[in-house]
């Protein structure tokens, strides 16, 4: 047990992700999620010897809200089992999604002085054309926050603000997706009539 | 709905000096609060078979409005008035899942019109029969403490204090017609205590259950309001 106390923070982060209610767009996508996607883990060592180090596992939790998000905008989502190389041609999609986490920040009460916790991803994603040729490659952001909570451990509040994260990068999402101007073009050019979803 | 537009403006200051502090110490220590109400168009018939939503908004940076307090008041109006349908917080962000996040909920009743726009969401918003939206905006914080205490094998002795202060503001919009229709502030502060001679005895201020009481009880007779 004493052994036990020493290791790092470790947080596998578990939510449920909602569906996204919203019209979707008529296109079949394919989408992969490279192994440092499906099995993002973010390692923070610790600072001093009053910080402990962390773990934050979010790959199972990023491929979940990931998929129920992609599953609510478009048509059909095909899970590509090969990573789509340049130019390759991909039968049966209209185009090809590959996201990226590109960075993971983390704040506790502990280290910022103010009660609330805080998770923030940056992500970077990559859409190719069915042909290989890429149509558009863009970065967002999600952040969550959580306050500090009677009997709530570090690791509880931890994964609360990293569903929270996750969700907002899916609200983040699905309401910019369309408003790209490069994926405004390739929609015009496939002629597919794109719902403004400003919220 | 009200046709004429009723400005009913009262201030009820509830000084709640706690039940005989000196026996309620054995439990909890004193807690003072206030609530300030603002409404407009009560609803005169009651809200029917529609329903309530109550929602914390949590934009601002260095706080955020607790789900438990949120959670509170949404109990204490469903207790209240068993007619009224309250949806839960969780329930209907997932339900309404992107449009209520931090980063896209609707600021002013007016960007409801431009919700609506979208036939999902309409839907959604018809089936669960919305029609007062309520954002509580605030949050309870610790401010300061003094004191000491030491504890060994033979127990522990000492005295320590804290107190808290909450302070919320809620916002009642009515969705049929995407209008602002009233405030309630309130804002609570109470001091704990933890004597110590050999065990510690938490006498703790019910900070934050008073304020969700506070605003609870106005809202609820807002929307109980036809029924009286």
């Amino acid at each position: 047990m004493l052994l036990a106390s020493c290791g790092p923070a470790h947080v596998v982060v578990q939510g449920n992700f909602p569906p996204p209610l919203i019209e979707p767009l008529p296109l079949t996508i394919g989408v992969w999620y490279s192994d440092a996607f499906s099995k993002h883990e973010f390692f923070d060592d610790a600072k001093s010897k009053t910080q402990s180090s962390w773990i934050v596992s979010t790959g199972v939790a990023q491929v979940q809200m990931w998929d129920a998000l992609l599953a609510g905008m478009f048509a059909h989502i095909v899970h590509l089992q090969a990573q789509p190389t340049p130019g390759q041609a991909i039968a049966g999609v209209d185009a090809v999604l590959i996201p990226h986490v590109e960075e993971l920040q983390y704040a506790i009460p502990a280290q910022t002085q103010v009660k609330v916790y805080e998770i923030w991803m940056r992500y970077r994603f990559e859409l190719q054309s069915a042909d290989g040729s890429p149509i558009a490659e863009w970065t967002m952001t999600g952040y969550g926050k959580t306050p500090t909570a009677l009997l709530q451990s570090d690791q509880e509040a931890v994964n609360l603000a990293a569903v929270i994260a996750l969700r907002d990068a899916g609200a983040n999402f699905a309401t910019n997706f369309t408003r790209l101007p490069a994926i405004q073009a390739w929609l015009q050019e496939k002629g597919v009539q794109a719902v403004a979803v400003t919220p | 709905m009200n046709i004429a537009c009723v400005n009913e403006s009262s201030v009820f200051t509830m000084i709640a000096k706690a039940l005989a502090c000196a026996s309620a110490a054995l439990l909890s220590a004193c807690v003072t609060s206030t609530v300030d109400e603002m409404v407009y168009n009560k609803p005169a018939l009651g809200i029917g078979d529609a329903s309530v939503v109550i929602l914390g908004r949590r934009h601002a940076s260095d706080y955020e409005t607790e789900p438990d307090f949120v959670t509170c008041v949404g109990d204490y109006i469903a207790s209240g008035d068993k007619t009224i349908t309250v949806i839960s917080e969780l329930d209907f962000l997932n339900e309404l899942y992107p449009w209520f996040e931090p980063r896209t909920a609707p600021l002013h009743p007016a960007d409801i019109e431009r919700l609506l726009q979208q036939k999902p969401v309409a839907d959604k918003m018809a089936a669960l029969k919305v029609e007062y939206m309520i954002w509580l905006d605030g949050s309870t914080e610790r401010i300061g403490g003094s004191g000491s205490m030491a504890c060994s094998l033979g127990g522990c002795f000492g005295f320590g204090t804290w107190s808290h202060d909450a302070n919320y503001e809620a916002t009642i919009w009515d969705f049929t017609d995407k209008a602002e229709v009233g405030h309630v502030n309130t804002k609570a502060t109470g001091q704990s205590y933890m004597p110590a001679v050999i065990v510690p005895i938490p006498i703790i201020a019910p900070v934050q259950g008073t304020a969700c009481d506070g605003i609870g009880q106005q809202l609820l007779q807002f929307l109980s309001s036809g029924q009286q």
